[in-house]
């Protein structure tokens, strides 16, 4: 494996680490893997689109703009679709939450039309690191990437909403006794993970191309991350990023990248088969 | 316009029986199936590629084409044994993104993105071709029949309540001396023989398949057909299918008339339309618009 | 007599349409403990989850120092000066026992310092497991910690699910010593125990549930004296 692909493997990484956290999150409090995620994601990415092109705003602006109002979604989604759907099976909820994707992503294919969109921001040359080409946008989603880790593991594990949040997560029935609102912990976690979906837009727009089916694209890759890393654990779902980051340039080496997006899935397969609690996880996912 | 309203019914009775075998999977044992499209697909390429590529006769390539989807079928139940079913969802899943993968990928034999074109149909040389499209529709609509029938037949049969069993609890139902993986290997099985079916229907149908019809939203049309139809029950089956397959070929007839939308944005609005159907409907009915009579009203009371 | 702190009058409960907990009343006197037996499915523990808002009652009425709470949500009832303990999940797994130990304080950030520092000097034991999860706790270890959990907020009155459920012999005995203890300290206590004649034993007095109502009840000793408990409900006869 040469080095362009191990950076190639961290670009990747740090573009799906992000919302496999978040997806954590959100299936620790909701019980049920949400598809929603992919439309979430690619309402970010046009939304940061439409502040940073026609608006002009610059492109931090935008990216936070774009936060905002992915969290605004994510959190009205579930006030007004999910929350009344509580009683149904976790089935139901997924297929609803496809179903929900499919909305988010054809209302953006209605206001805008198929053609490939980028970001307005100046073209830079990529820099050369012993022999390995990265652009300076790559470097910068890394950066971020890590800084959100350390900020989300700053917030579960030091404050007192992260500590509601896993003890909701953990046993909701207990955390209602104890006195936690379970309404404003999720609350919560929804627009904390809606941001972080709207982050991953921006990267995406940044990384690949904005374009409507950019966020599912995503979905596996980062369900892969999550499962990898243990349901529940935000931290295995870093190494769950990093790995299927590897694994999806080490096909390449065998197969036509054409095969990539079934990387996740044959992670996802084989991991559930041989160690369903994750690498990290201690969460349940076998029956 | 009679044409059309011929064509349309083929398609309904497509997704109808589509929608049955996921109705005996997942409405009446529980188990999940998200890879539909991939089993439309397999059972598509099977007939289609023995008849183009081997010249098999159709009347042998259709029963080999649901062979396929059996045997797909078995093997994915096999999977159940070890996986919770949210999890199980996104593993069939992956198995139907692959089989349309490969179908893209290995275009030596499947001919890709460019379609292969099927010239074999069923009696296609002892029909006149203006009656062709109407017997055709008599044809699915017995294949539909059929399905419905075994469906019913293995609903109503003592093993239907056993699979019932194992749907509310697994454990119990094995507990109790039932075989739970084999129910489940042979229910999954059918389900996969009828997917088969469907997908052969279709190829001799449209005789011209490729990769991009059996994208994975073409499971979701299948499972909004069972959520909004009512699970467990078939004839609420066939009304969710003929419901979603009437929505969504009905839009695209009221998009004939105007001009304000073009083909893209009428596809987007049809597609927000159906997400909205399925919501709205589980809002206003969470059990679906016929739902499955309580077969035993004390075992939601032990819950 | 002592004021009650707790009463219940004619409280049904149940869950969808089976109602479980049929016209139960009791009284908890000021630094009492009463012990509720009964055999499997009288709704003991049903009866506990409804005071405690975790099932919703159908008719009746609950009150803490005569402030009616019955069909409260749980996390309000949680600030009522109750606390209630679970008999299976009672503690957050994930979390470390120190977290565990200020989610119960959670309603009232500010006494979790203090509090904690008396918790630990309570049950010593925990103090070196302060950064260990509560997943990888032994059973009694655990029991400590929800139980701990349930002090931090210095309750008048205690709810108990089988406090020694799922112990061994010797930590059982540890378990209605510590009861025992919290109470001496003034705390009343409801306490649900399948260890009819131990619980008994503690307890100022006594309730026996059957199908759902209450079958007898009188002081702990009485009932431990009769003939009928013992050939009932306990399995010995005098």
């Amino acid at each position: 494996m040469s080095l362009q692909m191990i950076v190639n493997a961290l670009v990747n990484a740090a573009l799906i680490a992000p919302p496999a956290m978040a997806f954590s999150l959100l299936f620790g409090i909701l019980r049920f893997p949400n598809f929603a995620i992919g439309g979430y994601i690619t309402v970010g990415a046009f939304a940061a689109y439409t502040l940073n092109v026609p608006l002009g705003l610059p492109l931090p602006l935008a990216a936070a703009g774009a936060m905002t109002f992915t969290a605004l979604v994510v959190w009205g989604a579930h006030v007004v679709v999910f929350r009344p759907m509580q009683g149904q099976s976790a089935i139901t909820l997924l297929v609803v939450s496809i179903a929900v994707t499919l909305i988010l992503e054809n209302l953006i294919r209605l206001f805008f039309s198929a053609d490939v969109r980028g970001f307005d921001i100046p073209l830079q040359r990529p820099w050369n690191v012993f022999g390995a080409r990265i652009t300076p946008e790559q470097v910068e989603i890394i950066v971020w990437s890590l800084v959100i880790g350390v900020m989300l593991h700053l917030l579960l594990a030091h404050t007192r909403i992260g500590r509601a949040m896993r003890a909701v997560a953990d046993n909701p029935m207990l955390a209602a006794i104890r006195g936690v609102s379970a309404a404003h912990v999720t609350a919560f976690t929804t627009a904390i993970c809606g941001a972080l979906f709207g982050l991953t837009g921006v990267f995406a727009g940044l990384d690949l191309v904005i374009e409507p089916l950019v966020g599912w694209n995503l979905t596996i890759p980062i369900f892969a991350a999550a499962i990898l890393g243990g349901i529940g654990s935000p931290y295995g779902a870093i190494l769950g990023a990093i790995l299927v980051g590897l694994a999806e340039e080490a096909t390449i080496l065998v197969l036509p990248s054409t095969y990539k997006i079934a990387v996740g899935f044959v992670i996802i397969a084989v991991l559930l088969l041989v160690r369903p609690q994750g690498l990290l996880g201690t969460a349940e996912i076998k029956k | 316009m009679s044409v059309y309203l011929v064509s349309m019914g083929t398609y309904v009775g497509f997704f109808m029986i589509l929608a049955l075998a996921l109705n005996l999977q997942w409405g009446i044992t529980g188990m999940v199936n998200f890879g539909i499209a991939g089993f439309y697909a397999l059972g598509a390429y099977t007939s289609g590629l023995l008849t183009v590529r081997l010249g098999v006769p159709v009347g042998l390539a259709i029963p080999a084409a649901c062979l396929a989807g059996l045997g797909l079928g078995a093997a994915v139940a096999l999977l159940s044994v070890r996986l919770r079913e949210d999890f199980l969802a996104i593993v069939t899943l992956g198995v139907g993104e692959m089989i349309r993968l490969i179908v893209l990928n290995e275009d030596q034999i499947t001919e890709g993105p460019r379609g292969l074109r099927i010239e074999a149909r069923p009696f296609g040389t002892m029909i006149a071709p203006e009656h062709y499209p109407l017997f055709y529709l008599g044809l699915v609509a017995a294949c539909v029949l059929l399905a419905y029938a075994v469906c019913e037949a293995i609903r109503r049969a003592p093993m239907g309540r056993t699979l019932r069993a194992i749907r509310e609890d697994d454990v119990v139902a094995a507990v109790l001396g039932k075989n739970v993986l084999l129910h489940r290997v042979r229910i999954f099985a059918v389900g996969g023989f009828f997917m088969g079916l469907a997908g052969a229907l279709y190829a001799h149908y449209v005789q011209n398949i490729s990769p991009e019809v059996f994208m994975p939203v073409v499971a979701m049309f299948i499972w909004m057909s069972v959520i909004v139809g009512g699970a467990g029950n078939n004839r609420g089956i066939l009304l969710g299918a003929g419901a979603v397959m009437v929505f969504l070929e009905g839009t695209r007839f009221v998009g004939d008339f105007t001009d304000a939308l073009d083909a893209e944005k009428m596809s987007a609005l049809r597609i927000i339309g159906i997400g909205l159907l399925l919501i709205v409907t589980l809002r206003l009915r969470p059990r679906g618009l016929l739902p499955e009579r309580k077969f035993n009203a004390s075992s939601k009371l032990s819950a | 007599m002592a004021e009650t702190v707790l009463a219940t009058r004619s409280l049904t409960s149940g869950y969808g349409k089976a109602v479980i907990c049929q016209n139960v009343t009791l009284d908890l006197c000021e630094g009492q403990i009463t012990c509720i037996i009964g055999p499997n499915g009288a709704g003991k523990s049903t009866l506990l989850k409804t005071i405690a808002g975790v099932v919703r009652p159908i008719s009746g009425s609950v009150c803490i120092a005569r402030r009616e709470i019955a069909g409260l949500p749980a996390a309000s009832i949680a600030r009522s000066g109750m606390a209630y303990v679970p008999q299976e999940a009672n503690v957050f797994r994930q979390l470390t026992t120190h977290e565990n130990l200020t989610m119960g304080a959670w309603t009232d950030p500010r006494r979790a310092e203090a509090t904690c520092a008396r918790v630990y000097g309570m049950f010593p034991d925990l103090k070196p497991l302060r950064r260990v999860r509560a997943g990888n706790l032994s059973g009694g270890q655990r029991q400590m910690v929800a139980f701990g959990m349930a002090m931090m907020l210095e309750p008048q009155v205690l709810l108990l699910d089988e406090p020694s459920a799922g112990l061994s012999p010797l930590m059982v005995r540890q378990m209605f010593d510590i009861v025992r203890r919290v109470n001496a300290q003034g705390v009343a206590i409801l306490m649900v125990e399948q260890n009819a004649i131990e619980g008994l034993r503690i307890a100022h007095r006594g309730i026996v549930m059957a199908a759902g109502r209450v079958a007898l009840e009188g002081t702990a000793q009485s009932l431990l004296a009769s003939n009928e408990v013992s050939e009932l409900y306990l399995g010995t006869r005098a």
